[in-house]
């Protein structure tokens, strides 16, 4: 196996000689030059078509063109030639090209003649001047030196030359092999061709030798004129490192892991030539990472260190450590994924490499933040520092050496920090801005992701849900696709939460179900997209009222929760464990369970949006037990905390259980004083329950109102009315999410409303439609 | 010479014979040079087992040779087991050990230091006598061994100094790579042997029962030891006991280094098939090539029609007589009829490269490099395909890499020193071409290079030397004359250069009339209708002129323009005369005058040599007032294109002077000068 030349290469060096022989008709340069060009440069072009398939098909092409000639017959047998003789293919004229080198020499010569497609040097052409050698005619096509062309002839001939004879006769061969497949096409073409054709000396001495020549070819060429089962495929260790890093930087840039068949392919070529290069175990340890398969990655981890830790002066020591410890994270050895951190920031500091150390802190931010009992003693240790600190430690750092990539994520963390602990909206904005300001300037496209991300969470908090959908469908539809897949992931199960809020379960589930099949093959985000179709499952089935299949859900959910590294998606399950709790009238357990949340939130001074949401909980709780006067405080301070956070989603609703606590004191005027002034908003938040809940309480403080009112009175009749509409409105919501208990509730109290008003028909009738409810309900559930 | 069926299978007796018992004593090159020859023999068309009846024994393996001599052969059984157990260390490469299953090394410690207490104290006739007199005390110290082992047990230890010498001088051309690493097994190998003899001889001081092989290994290790007559002396006792041990043969072709000298040792040699072989194989590697040799070899031919030694030699044999086309063919049908054979492929492959034929060249080192690309043949092979790439790097990589297998590779040495010269590294060349040298005395390529190299730092005393080697090695060679001709010019010696360049155009004209002058060459050909080189005549004009001699300079440099169209007969009466030059070290030739009238050969055409010439001849005309010739020469100029300015100006001169009154001559040579 050579270094980099292969019989792939030699054709693509034919090729360009045709070019700039001029035999490639204009109507079809475009295509040929870029066919060439695609295999010398690395650009990652992929069309607009594909997410995936795209980003892959670099790879596909470059491993079918190393394997066989068919690439070439592909490209170029639809073109005819632009000289010799008309109506001649240009793939004709191609393996024409490639069957005169009919020789060891002629390959030498080949390579040789190379030089001819080059500009001359000012140096070369004045020498050949003194020389008297014609310069080559104006307007042939000479290629610069340093064009992308220019540089891989001159490459491709620096390499032969380097190459020790047995290298360039094995290459020989090979291509021999490679070529050979065409030959029975060349054959119907070309009256002149013969068995021995492929050497041209061989060919010759047929005369000479006579019987002979099947012993001298046999000699020479050993067993490659017959088929031998156990030929490899001349695969150069330059095409190996290339894929090899193609590889790994997809896996890096989207965090999917390999297509199986490639992989397979892949392994083929890494089968066949006997260097295998260091990187391929870090490949392994990156797929295997990525397939959850722990010690094996450690393993591959483990070995690629080893192999490049020796040569290149322990430079890579810090990058090792790195690794070590962000898969013990993702494992959750959190405390050997910090002792490896903090390892690697004093290796980091000691080879003084600033990018890994920057990068490191960083981590061990993002890390302190979301693992705050792990590095609670760090911080007492004041080795980094408080969080501000640090943070305004890493901006300016960045900021100086120019890692943009930290600079953008210090400033979207800060804006994050300043959401989560409810301080001013628009500081955290400034830094969104300025965050997304550099990114749009260094076209960062990588880190658009968690950008976008961030702009979803902020006006979810703010409650417009319709802006923060809309960046949810921006960020599919333009930036998916040149970012890690864990961001498009979380996108989508944000969308397919929103729709689920509103009541379409089916179309969420087949927002998720709709993901790409192959970069759900790594673990980790297959963890995420398998409990997130479960969480929604499980809402449709509390809503549903089909308890017994929520339990089961939940019971699986629940398993697996200690070792969730998501927050947020830990809270969705508590969240609906108590929920499922309640309907299932359990409200001691649902209280406990909430007091012990409330106190570990406290503990570890999380998000403010979860403590608003818990202190919701229990208020709606101690509705639950008839006893809503309890909530007040809590109320009243859920509803202080998310106005002062902007928290809107959450400030209604905290409103509502105020104003249903002025209900049960039986101040009706004043709450519906609150609810009229909040209702409309709220409908900007698209969550039905919470509207549908909204609607029911200004309904009860309607009724209280009319109750108020003397008996038979217009007043009267209108507050009912009213009470009517509004409960009318919440059962139509209620029924939008599938929320059939609610619906039931909806309907007695209507019907109730209707037996006061005396229209007993019309309560008969509501009696009749809550039990066919019931009865519809019961028969869903089995 | 035809053999009849019981001769034929005689022979193969014979080798049959030769190959079991050389490869009982682990020569394994001569079994196989033997086994080939075997096999070369055109099996009888008719089986003879048809007519008698086999015997069982007939077709026992022979693995083991029977020995003749009763008493050996008891030994030999004797100590069958220990045999069979040195033998296989020997092929393990475990020579030390190998080598101590006879002897160990405390015996052999005390065969030398005996040795040495016997022979240094007294004189050599007091030597002699007290010889049998110290047979008894020395005798117990050599053990009874069969020859046949103790030829293994001393050739492996032979072979063991050897690998280590080859350890010391570590690499090629390295620090340590000075020749100054020697075998040191070779002083107990030639102690032990020495005694070993001395104590067999009987009454007449012939050894009565040697079988032969004991004597090839101590002429081997006489000859390492640079002495050359008494080698020769045991290896020729040796070919008599065993004349089908061919290494023993090529032993002695190595100590030969003048044909006079072969032809002397001929006559001590017996009259076999063998030494007919011999005399071939050494007078090719003394670059011999006419009739006879011709002949002898096609009826050995005749006998071994597929024999791949000796169609080498046939190869070699048109490759000396410069008729390369015959050359190609014989290697390329002898590439045919043994494919895996890389030996002498090399030899192809020079001329592969002096005919310029780089496909075929590009597929012999394909070819050799997918047999063993770690064999000297095939490193030569690519080195000099890389050569005729002008990757002159590489090829010297290549040939270190031939000298890191085999130092003794001689083509090696000579062709990376060539490499060396084309990258103007001339101190490395020179050490190469002295390695060459020194390895076989015989290679004119290495000598000339030399002169070359040295030719190249301007030491031209040096040079001529190394110059009058080659040509004492090639004496019908043009090219090495030429050298020694040049060579004296610049050291101003113009009468000597003169001679010299004279007998190349002889030698020239005698390739050109291949071999019919005879053997020796002496025969008093003329130069008729040969064809002789410009340069070579316009170089002996140019010394005629330097010495003054204007007539004959004239006279040779119209030789050089009559060259253009090949008849040289038009300055009839022009000869040329090979002085009989003593001090020259070859048997001295005399030519007679000659260069009749030539016959149809074409000429060269226009070269700068005659145009030259042709110039010279116009001033000379010039200058003695010749106008017409002078403008006609001058026109000729014109017509040619070459030097046109200078013709011109010579016409308008010429026009001048034609037109100016006679006595107004002298501003003409002035603007000659100026030209010139």
């Amino acid at each position: 196996m050579s270094r980099f030349l292969t019989p792939a290469k030699i054709g693509l060096l034919a090729l360009i000689e045709l070019y700039a022989d001029k035999a490639v008709p204009t109507s079809s340069i475009v295509e040929v030059l870029s066919f060439i060009t695609s295999h010398l440069i690395d650009s990652d072009i992929s069309g607009p078509a594909g997410a995936s398939r795209g980003h892959w098909k670099r790879a596909e092409s470059t491993v079918s063109l190393v394997i066989s000639i068919a690439d070439f017959e592909k490209i170029l047998s639809p073109h005819t030639a632009a000289s010799g003789m008309p109506g001649r293919s240009l793939w004709y004229v191609f393996l024409d090209r490639l069957w005169k080198i009919n020789s060891l020499d002629a390959l030498h010569e080949f390579f040789d003649r190379r030089s001819d497609l080059l500009a001359k040097t000012k140096d070369e052409l004045r020498r050949e001047a003194e020389m008297g050698v014609e310069p080559p005619p104006a307007d042939a096509i000479l290629l610069s030196r340093n064009s992308p062309f220019g540089a891989f002839v001159r490459r491709a001939q620096l390499e032969f030359t380097r190459l020790r004879f047995h290298d360039a006769f094995e290459l020989w061969k090979d291509f021999v092999r490679y070529r050979q497949t065409t030959a029975a096409y060349y054959r119907k073409k070309t009256p002149a061709f013969q068995r021995l054709s492929f050497d041209n000396v061989l060919l010759e001495g047929e005369h000479a030798w006579g019987e002979g020549v099947e012993a001298v070819a046999s000699v020479a060429y050993g067993d490659m004129l017959r088929d031998d089962p156990n030929s490899t495929l001349p695969v150069s260790t330059d095409d190996i490192e290339k894929l090899l890093e193609f590889q790994i930087e997809q896996m890096q840039k989207y965090g999917n892991r390999i297509p199986l068949e490639i992989r397979h392919q892949f392994q083929d070529l890494l089968h066949d030539s006997f260097m295998i290069p260091s990187l391929s175990h870090y490949l392994s340890y990156l797929d295997a990472w990525r397939a959850g398969d722990y010690s094996t990655s450690f393993d591959y981890l483990h070995r690629y260190f080893d192999y490049t830790m020796q040569n290149r002066d322990r430079l890579f020591y810090q990058y090792a450590l790195l690794n070590l410890a962000v898969l013990h994270a993702d494992f959750g050895c959190y405390k050997e994924a910090l002792s490896a951190m903090l390892e690697t920031v004093s290796t980091a500091r000691e080879n003084r490499d600033m990018t890994c150390l920057n990068f490191a802190l960083n981590w061990l931010f993002h890390f302190g933040r979301a693992h705050p009992e792990v590095t609670r003693d760090l911080e007492s240790n004041s080795m980094l520092g408080t969080k501000k600190e640090s943070l305004a430690f890493l901006r300016s750092k960045a900021k100086d050496t120019g890692m943009w990539t930290l600079w953008t994520s210090a400033l979207a963390s800060e804006a994050k920090m300043n959401l989560s602990n409810g301080e001013s909206i628009s500081t955290a904005l400034e830094h969104m801005v300025r965050s997304s300001q550099i990114l749009v300037e260094r076209n960062m496209t990588g880190v658009m992701g968690s950008q976008i991300s961030l702009n979803i969470a902020l006006w979810d908090r703010l409650g417009v849900a319709y802006l923060s959908s809309t960046f949810c469908e921006v960020f599919l539809r333009c930036h998916a696709k040149h970012s890690v897949f864990d961001d498009e992931l979380k996108v989508t199960s944000r969308i397919a939460s929103m729709l689920a809020m509103r009541g379409k379960y089916d179309e969420a589930l087949e927002r998720l179900e709709s993901m790409d099949p192959n970069s759900l093959r790594s673990w980790k985000p297959s963890q995420y997209w398998h409990k997130f179709r479960g969480i929604i499952k499980l809402r449709r089935d509390l809503h549903r009222n089909n308890l017994d299949g929520a339990e089961h859900l939940l019971s699986q959910l629940l398993q697996n929760k200690q070792e969730d590294l998501e927050p947020d998606l830990a809270f969705a399950i508590d969240s609906l464990h108590i929920d499922c709790l309640v309907r299932r009238g359990n409200l001691e357990r649902a209280f406990a369970k909430v007091e012990a949340l409330v106190s570990e939130l406290r503990d570890e001074n999380k998000d403010i949006a979860l403590r608003v949401r818990l202190l919701l909980i229990k208020a709606e709780l101690l509705d639950r037990c008839g006893r809503p006067q309890k909530g007040f405080t809590i109320a009243v301070r859920a509803a202080n905390v998310a106005w002062r956070a902007r928290l809107i989603p959450y400030l209604w609703p905290a409103i509502g259980a105020v104003s249903n606590i002025l209900i049960s004191l039986g101040d009706f005027e004043p709450a519906l004083q609150l609810l009229r002034a909040i209702l409309p908003r709220s409908l900007e938040c698209e969550n039905a329950a919470m509207i549908a809940k909204l609607y029911s309480i200004l309904g009860d403080a309607n009724m209280g109102m009319a109750g108020k009112m003397a008996p038979r009175s217009n007043k009267r009749r209108e507050y009912m009315t009213k009470a009517v509409e509004a409960i009318e409105k919440a059962f139509n919501h209620y029924s939008s999410v599938e929320d059939i208990s609610k619906q039931c509730e909806m309907m007695a109290k209507k019907a109730t409303i209707m037996r006061v008003s005396g229209e007993h028909v019309l309560a008969n009738d509501y009696a009749a439609a809550y039990l066919a409810l019931r009865k519809d309900a019961a028969q869903a559930e089995t | 010479m035809s053999l009849n069926d019981r001769e034929t299978s005689q022979l193969r007796g014979a080798l049959q014979e030769a190959v079991v018992k050389c490869s009982e004593r682990c020569l394994y090159q001569s079994a196989k040079w033997a086994a080939e020859l075997l096999n070369a023999i055109p099996e009888p068309t008719s089986e003879p087992d048809d007519t008698n009846p086999s015997q069982p024994g007939d077709y026992a393996p022979a693995v083991l040779a029977q020995n003749a001599d009763p008493e050996e052969a008891l030994l030999e059984a004797r100590e069958i087991n220990k045999y069979l157990l040195a033998k296989s260390f020997f092929e393990c490469r475990e020579f030390d050990r190998c080598a101590a299953v006879f002897l160990p090394d405390s015996m052999l410690a005390g065969v030398v230091t005996s040795k040495e207490a016997n022979s240094t104290p007294k004189g050599k006739g007091k030597g002699k006598a007290t010889a049998t007199s110290s047979r008894s005390t020395t005798a117990p110290k050599l053990p009874q061994l069969s020859q046949r082992s103790l030829f293994l047990a001393l050739y492996a230890k032979f072979l063991s100094g050897e690998k280590r010498k080859d350890e010391d001088t570590e690499m090629v051309m390295g620090p340590q790579d000075l020749g100054t690493c020697v075998n040191k097994q070779l002083l107990t190998i030639s102690r032990y042997l020495e005694t070993w003899f001395d104590q067999r001889k009987d009454e007449d001081g012939e050894d009565v029962d040697s079988q032969g092989w004991l004597e090839y290994l101590y002429g081997m290790v006489l000859a390492k030891q640079k002495n050359d007559d008494l080698a020769i002396y045991w290896l020729v006792r040796s070919v008599h006991l065993f004349p089908m041990n061919w290494g023993c043969w090529l032993e002695m072709t190595s100590l030969i280094s003048r044909i006079e000298d072969l032809n002397r040792l001929m006559q001590r040699l017996p009259q076999n098939i063998v030494s007919f072989m011999f005399h071939i194989h050494a007078s090719l590697e003394l670059y011999q090539h006419d009739g006879n040799l011709a002949n002898s070899l096609d009826q050995l031919i005749n006998i071994f029609p597929t024999s791949s030694f000796l169609l080498t030699c046939d190869g070699l044999l048109s490759y000396h007589a410069k008729d390369f086309v015959a050359a190609e063919q014989a290697f390329s049908r002898l590439l045919s009829l043994h494919p895996h054979r890389l030996e002498s492929l090399d030899h192809y492959s020079n001329i592969l490269y002096v005919m310029n034929s780089r496909p075929k060249l590009a597929f012999l080192a394909h070819l050799c490099s997918s047999v063993d690309k770690f064999r000297p043949e095939s490193c030569v092979v690519i080195g000099n395909y890389y050569s005729l790439l002008s990757l002159h790097e590489k090829a010297v990589q290549y040939f270190r890499r031939a000298l890191t297998l085999d130092r003794s590779c001689l083509s090696a040495w000579t062709l990376m020193g060539h490499e060396y010269v084309e990258l103007k590294n001339t101190h490395a060349a020179i050490e190469s071409y002295r390695r060459a040298v020194d390895v076989n005395r015989r290679d004119y390529r290495a000598w000339y290079g030399l002169g070359q190299t040295y030719e190249v730092l301007e030491m031209h005393a040096y040079a001529l030397w190394y110059y009058k080697k080659a040509a004492g090695l090639r004496p019908w060679d043009g090219k090495m004359w030429m050298a020694v001709g040049s060579c004296l010019q610049r050291m101003n010696r113009n009468l000597d250069g003169i001679k010299a360049l004279k007998r190349a155009l002889l030698a020239e004209s005698y390739y050109e009339t291949g071999s019919s002058f005879g053997s020796g060459g002496s025969g008093p050909g003329g130069l008729r209708g040969a064809h002789m080189d410009p340069e070579i005549l316009l170089q002996i004009a140019s010394m005629y002129e330097a010495l003054d001699e204007e007539d004959d300079a004239k006279a040779y440099m119209e030789m050089c323009v009559a060259q253009e169209d090949g008849s040289a007969g038009d300055n009839a009466g022009e000869s040329i005369t090979i002085h009989n030059d003593e001090g020259s070290e070859d048997d001295g030739e005399a030519v007679g005058p000659s260069a009749g009238p030539g016959g149809g050969r074409e000429g060269t055409g226009v070269t700068a040599a005659t145009s030259k010439a042709r110039m010279w001849l116009a001033r000379f005309a010039m200058r003695n007032e010749d106008y017409e010739t002078a403008s006609r020469l001058a026109n000729e100029l014109c017509q040619d294109g070459v030097e046109v300015e200078e013709a011109k100006a010579l016409i308008r001169e010429v026009r001048s002077r034609m037109d100016a009154p006679a006595g107004k001559t002298t501003p003409g040579p002035l603007l000659l000068d100026l030209n010139g």
